[in-house]
């Protein structure tokens, strides 16, 4: 099997999210970027099938020289080769310019499965895979928590979460895309020969040009989507602690939660 | 007489002639034996412990000789007895021995040239006296082994049982014929004023069963009597003898070989130093240890000199609270895998020609047939088997080398640990907290980072729980009111402080560790400082002891002998007083007792607040009992048991103390948690020794 495995690098989940002061971003200064913890779900996912079934892993990712960080993440948990969107004509897509740019690296690759997060825990659109698997003309199943490849490769039974913790379960004939969510599978910690080996793996480079698009149909020119403004929640403020008798109490707590919290 | 001795008797021929043959034959397979088990020994990797010598000479002194860790505990002294006992007896029976081959032989032949034959009797009361205190011991160690049935006798082994059982009676029943032998010999007198004839009291004993057997002798019929008495005597305490020197590397007596030497190359590096590895070799394709014969030869030596004491698992927080770790039991079954696979591969037998059971011997693995993960993870690293071990065995290191092996090459582990990990990875704490709120503890205190002073007096490291974990984080902000109101010029590295390594290194994860001891000896570089402050025993231990591995080099103090400092050079502010009646116990943390001998400052700190009355736990000092949280166990789930603080929890309510004063951030949560689980939070307080000095500031 060829397998392909989408993955996004974003901001460590502990991260502390200041807007810049134009509210166009994010501060980046001091972030910590790991890999989406989602697409985790799908690297793993992505090795079973492989030490199932033989065949490669391919990691796809588009994102600044960082990501290279994240690929060999997960080339030291065991995938064979990354293939790396980078290129500043990028910066700034949305799902749509996204998903064009990961189409055009992967329509020269053979493929059986493509796999990948159920959404990138940043932005948090989960709408890539979607337009990426129309885009290259396969199906897709969403929010998968377990998957089931057939002897011959050719299609794949996949459970997805619906609503009220019910499962739906889809056959799907291959290839198709595969959104993974938590739940899939435990991922694997890389081993120090995994880490060492990862040192030496293949990553190809794909920049604009080599990608056969124009600068107008990726990042911020390509997206149909324009983000107007960030911001944060305002803070939540500490509780109030009451004290006194019962009877006076609820008088107060009443009233505080008509005129200060208009609850009531 | 001794130009009359018949052929049959002990040193006539041809007698001795079959002396000689019996004894070389011994001797002979004795050390083919030994040299066998030096090969299997030499399978291991190398190591240098051949530095210091005179040290290690001395060590032997006062450790084989003085057996100064065995008479630790009041059992010991029963090894005390029997060991010189067994050095007299040797004494003994070698003469008798020369004596079998070359008859009229006494040491008075060698003595009296030197002019020194007046030692000759007192010698003689010597062995006759002690072995008389050895068949005591001997009685006492039936006791104890058959009747009390001690904790640390607890084996899993039957077979190690039975050995137990018949040197200890090959022993006594060696020891009755030699006194047989020695009151015959009196009864035959044949070496006239030289052992007890005229002067009994100098082998009273022998003398009294020269009597039983008959003696004095008045006839030359007696005198043939007592001849063959003599000779039957002398042949079974020869032969248990000898036969006793070709058991000896078959049984646990194995450690009559591997202790001396073990206690001689014992390792004189500080305690808390695990030995690096070298990460940049990019040939390797396996971590750690996975097999018996990739440990270095000392580390194989542990096994040939284990004794099966138990005096480890006697003492193992693990053991105790029904885990299935024995540390007893691992260097046991290791000893036992080695002999068996070091026989196959010192016998370099093509694989085709191996039998069967040699092919099963060569696939038992390591870490699975011989140690189980489970016990590999139950260690808390606490080295309370290597603190009460006679011999020096050094358990800990080869627990940390196949949860090296486990974690580096095969990538398997309590699933709990990986979070932990990639949370140091991460955002260099074991919590999963961003780093940059590293520093949020001290907000509103007056507090430095060095990015801001550039240098400082003191760099005062803060550790991850004190800077992350709530209630720790009242300890650093209690040094940190300490600090100011003593007048010490200090600051922190703030997000620059990364977590210490110590969690990880103790996990297995060397490089996790190394890539974060890396970063902060980095980062230190940067800052001049005179000394490093410390309040968690982990982060103190590894800076101190494990950093000079990476090129840091630095004078680290913990915060128990800082304050001590302080208060010597009458700049501590103490507290009015200690909450409650004013009875107060001291929970010696592992990585700042056993593994830093620091038992004392905290103490001295303790007692010297108004008011305050020290009561002690049942194990404190270098017998404290681990509080569960050391070796990364602080990070993993424990399912198995009792509960390890619950237990120490229950020896401090027993204390009467109403306040449990540690020194140890990790030692605090568990302690909490414990007195949670045995309902006395309300009524006794656990805190930092820190926390109750700077309680009016």
């Amino acid at each position: 099997m060829d397998i392909l495995v989408c993955m996004k690098q974003v901001p460590d989940t502990e991260t502390k999210i200041v807007i810049n002061p134009e509210g166009t971003g994010i501060v980046t200064d001091g972030i910590k970027y790991v890999m989406n913890p989602y697409d985790e779900f799908a690297v793993e996912e992505a090795l079973k099938i492989k030490e199932k079934m033989g065949g490669t892993v391919t990691i796809v990712s588009m994102g600044p020289q960082r990501a290279t960080e994240a690929i060999r993440t997960a080339l030291a948990m065991g995938a064979d080769k990354g293939v790396h969107l980078c290129d500043d004509a990028f910066e700034g897509a949305d799902s749509y310019s996204t998903a064009k740019a990961l189409a055009a690296a992967i329509k020269p690759l053979s493929y059986d499965i493509i796999l990948g997060g159920k959404q990138a825990v940043d932005h948090d659109n989960a709408q890539v895979y979607a337009a990426l698997a129309e885009l290259l003309d396969i199906s897709h199943v969403s929010i998968v928590t377990q998957l089931d490849v057939a002897e011959d490769g050719k299609s794949a039974v996949a459970q997805r979460e619906v609503e009220g913790g019910a499962r739906e379960v889809i056959e799907v004939s291959l290839p198709a895309f595969i959104a993974c969510q938590k739940g899939l599978n435990e991922p694997r910690y890389a081993s120090l020969p995994g880490i060492m080996k990862a040192k030496k793996k293949p990553i190809d480079v794909i920049d604009l040009a080599k990608s056969g698009l124009s600068a107008d149909e990726v990042g911020e020119k390509g997206a149909k989507l324009k983000i107007r403004k960030f911001f944060l929640p305002p803070e939540r403020e500490a509780g109030k602690i009451l004290e006194g008798e019962p009877e006076e109490l609820a008088t107060q707590l009443v009233k505080l939660l008509r005129e200060e919290a208009k609850a009531i | 007489m001794t130009e009359h001795v018949p052929g049959w008797f002990p040193g006539g021929t041809p007698t001795n002639i079959l002396t000689a043959v019996l004894f070389l034959g011994a001797v002979g397979i004795f050390a083919y034996v030994a040299y066998r088990l030096v090969k299997i020994l030499l399978l291991g990797a190398p190591e240098d412990r051949f530095d210091r010598i005179g040290d290690r000479i001395k060590g032997v002194l006062v450790f084989v000789f003085g057996q100064r860790r065995v008479i630790r505990e009041p059992s010991g002294w029963g090894h005390f007895v029997i060991f010189w006992g067994f050095l007299f007896i040797t004494v003994g029976t070698v003469e008798g021995f020369v004596r079998g081959v070359w008859p009229g032989f006494t040491y008075r032949t060698i003595l009296d040239p030197l002019h020194l034959g007046f030692l000759y009797l007192p010698l003689n009361l010597a062995i006759d006296l002690i072995s008389f205190g050895v068949l005591i011991a001997l009685c006492i160690g039936f006791y104890r082994r058959y009747v009390v049935k001690p904790l640390r006798l607890e084996s899993d082994d039957p077979h190690a049982k039975v050995d137990a059982t018949i040197i200890m009676c090959l022993i006594f029943v060696l020891i009755i014929f030699m006194f047989l032998e020695r009151g015959a010999d009196i009864n035959i007198g044949r070496y006239e004023g030289s052992l007890a004839i005229g002067s009994p009291a100098w082998a009273p004993i022998s003398a009294l069963v020269a009597g039983l057997l008959g003696g004095p002798i008045a006839s030359d019929v007696q005198l043939g009597q007592q001849m063959v008495f003599y000779s039957i005597f002398w042949w079974i305490h020869n032969l248990i003898i000898l036969g006793f020197l070709i058991y000896i590397p078959f049984s646990k007596h194995l450690h009559l070989l591997g202790a001396i030497p073990n206690v001689f190359f014992r390792s004189f590096k500080p305690r808390g130093e695990l030995p690096t590895m070298d990460l940049e070799d990019e040939t390797v394709e396996s971590y750690g240890i996975s097999k018996i014969e990739e440990y270095t030869w000392k580390q194989l030596l542990d096994e040939f000199a284990c004794t099966e004491c138990g005096r480890c698992q006697e003492n193992c927080p693990a053991f105790l609270t029904d885990k299935k770790l024995s540390p007893s039991r691992v260097i046991h079954h290791m000893k036992l895998h080695l002999k068996e696979k070091g026989r196959i591969l010192i016998g370099g037998k093509p694989e085709d020609a191996l039998s069967d059971e040699e092919k099963a011997a060569l696939e038992t693995q390591l870490i699975g047939d011989v140690v189980t993960e489970e016990e590999i993870w139950d260690c808390t690293t606490c080295a309370a088997c290597m603190e009460n071990c006679p011999v020096f065995i050094e358990h800990v290191p080869k627990i940390v080398d196949l949860r090296r092996y486990l974690v580096l090459t095969e990538s398997r582990f309590p699933s709990e640990a990986q979070g932990v990990f990639r949370n140091m990875e991460t955002n260099y704490n074991p919590w999963s907290m961003g780093y940059a709120s590293r520093a949020d503890w001290a907000k509103d205190l007056d507090v430095k980072t060095f990015a801001e002073a550039g240098e400082a007096d003191i760099l005062y490291w803060v550790g991850c729980a004190g800077s992350f974990d709530d209630r720790a984080k009242q300890i650093s902000q209690a040094m940190v009111k300490i600090l100011n109101a003593a007048g010490v010029n200090f600051a922190i590295l703030g997000t620059e402080e990364m977590c210490c390594g110590d969690s990880a290194r103790r996990m297995g994860n060397e490089y996790l560790a190394q890539t974060l001891i890396q970063g902060n000896v980095e980062v230190m570089a940067n800052y001049k400082f005179k000394r490093i402050l410390v309040t968690c025993p982990h982060g103190y231990n590894t800076l101190k002891n494990e950093y000079p591995q990476f090129g840091g080099s630095y004078e680290v103090v913990h915060h128990t002998e800082f304050l001590l400092e302080l208060l010597r050079a009458g700049k501590l502010p103490l507290p009015k007083g200690l909450n409650g009646n004013g009875v107060v116990t001291y929970h010696d943390s592992c990585y700042l007792g056993r593994y830093n001998e620091i038992y004392d400052p905290p103490r001295e700190l303790l007692a010297a607040i108004p008011g305050a009355k020290l009561a002690e736990m049942d194990r404190i000092r270098h017998k404290s009992f681990c509080c569960g949280a050391g070796g990364g166990r602080m990070w993993l789930e424990e399912t198995v048991g009792e509960r390890i603080n619950e237990k120490r929890s229950e020896s401090a309510i027993q204390s009467g103390a109403k306040t449990v004063g540690v020194a140890c951030p990790f030692c605090l949560t568990m302690f909490e948690d414990g007195m949670k689980a045995k309902g006395e939070e309300e009524n006794i307080r656990v805190a930092d020794i820190a926390e109750l000095i700077a309680a009016d500031l």
